[in-house]
């Protein structure tokens, strides 16, 4: 009788206790960001990118977020740009090839929005980025989108002559959509 | 006097030739200087007059041919020989078709290139064709190519133009002149 009990708590416990871990789509999945060149936006993408989430909308405070980004696959659709962005000045793919976002603190706004506080690793800065995002998720699949602005000066991304902002802007814009099937 | 005469250019084809001479050595020179300098900041700047000022060149240019279309030209003056007069007719329909041609191959190279760019820092350009890097290196050889033509056309037709002023003293020059018309 005990035993059936604690058997029954322990099954209507286990929705809540367990955070659901989140693997991403990657074709699915989409990594922007937009500088600007001359007062014009001038969007990028990063095409490998991957984010494993451990996150339960019900109990975010136990969420967990690991993204890793491949700095080569930046692609801005452009050949001239593309091999200029690859530079020391730049983002340096060859001494700096990955960049990553870690975060183990989320909180809810409101509603399905959230905030994940975390440290962005890139061009061997790491600083402390909050980063809001709304999720949406049904049975086994789930969508992290959101939005923020970043200086790219706190990452040296642009040296020498380029940390001048009248060309290329300082602030670049990331935006992401990320499809999620929950794992396991 | 607004409109051309047998003798005479008119204001407005006087204001188009200077200007747009004016604008086309400008040009070069942006050109040559923006094309050769480092990758830089100033370079992306620099590019950006180059492009701004050729899409300028090619509105002119079209407004010009339109004028000089609606217009006679004054003659050439009497006894000027047959070849001198095809080498005139010739050279500056090589120079209408430059001033045409020249921007054209220019946002064909910024449009497969996709570099983002507003003319002047205020109105988006859009794009001709499609990215592709092959596209970009043909047109930027077409472009440089023509660049080539402008110049050689460019000597004979400052050379013809002082030529009759200086060894034939007639006022083909000195009609394109402001305020010297006659």
């Amino acid at each position: 009788m005990r035993i059936a009990a604690f058997v029954l708590l322990l099954a209507a416990a286990i929705p809540f206790a367990q955070a659901a871990d989140w693997k991403m789509d990657p074709p699915a999945s989409r990594l922007e960001f937009v500088a600007s060149f001359e007062k014009t936006a001038a969007p990028g993408v990063f095409k490998d990118f991957d984010a494993r989430i451990r996150f339960d909308a019900g109990k975010p405070e136990g969420g967990q977020i690991d993204v890793t980004i491949r700095t080569a696959s930046a692609d801005m659709s452009s050949a001239d740009i593309n091999k200029a962005i690859g530079g020391p000045e730049w983002f340096d793919f060859a001494r700096y090839p990955q960049a990553a976002f870690h975060a183990a603190e989320i909180r809810r706004v409101d509603g399905n929005r959230f905030v994940a506080r975390g440290t962005l690793s890139l061009k061997g800065v790491q600083q402390a980025v909050e980063v809001p995002f709304v999720w949406t998720d049904a049975a086994d699949a789930a969508t992290m989108e959101g939005e923020l602005t970043l200086q790219r000066a706190a990452f040296g991304i642009g040296t020498g002559e380029w940390t001048a902002t009248n060309v290329i802007g300082a602030d670049v814009k990331i935006r992401f959509r990320l499809k999620l099937r929950k794992a396991g | 006097m607004l409109r051309n005469d047998t003798d005479s250019w008119g204001t407005p084809a006087k204001f188009f030739h200077w200007v747009m001479a004016a604008l086309i050595l400008a040009q070069i020179a942006l050109g040559l200087v923006a094309g050769n300098w480092p990758l830089s900041p100033l370079k992306l700047t620099l590019f950006v007059w180059h492009k701004s000022l050729g899409m300028l060149i090619l509105a002119l240019a079209a407004l010009r041919i339109g004028w000089r279309l609606g217009n006679l030209a004054p003659a050439l003056p009497d006894g000027t020989a047959p070849w001198e007069r095809r080498a005139a007719q010739a050279s500056h329909f090589l120079l209408y078709a430059l001033m045409i041609s020249l921007p054209l191959s220019g946002w064909v190279v910024n449009s497969a290139a996709n570099v983002p760019f507003q003319i002047f820092w205020a109105i988006p350009l859009p794009a001709i064709v499609a990215p592709d890097k092959a596209t970009a290196d043909l047109a930027a050889l077409a472009h440089l190519s023509l660049f080539i033509l402008l110049s050689a056309v460019l000597v004979a037709h400052i050379g013809a133009a002082l030529r009759h002023h200086f060894v034939k003293r007639n006022d083909v020059l000195a009609r394109m002149l402001p305020g010297l018309g006659r």
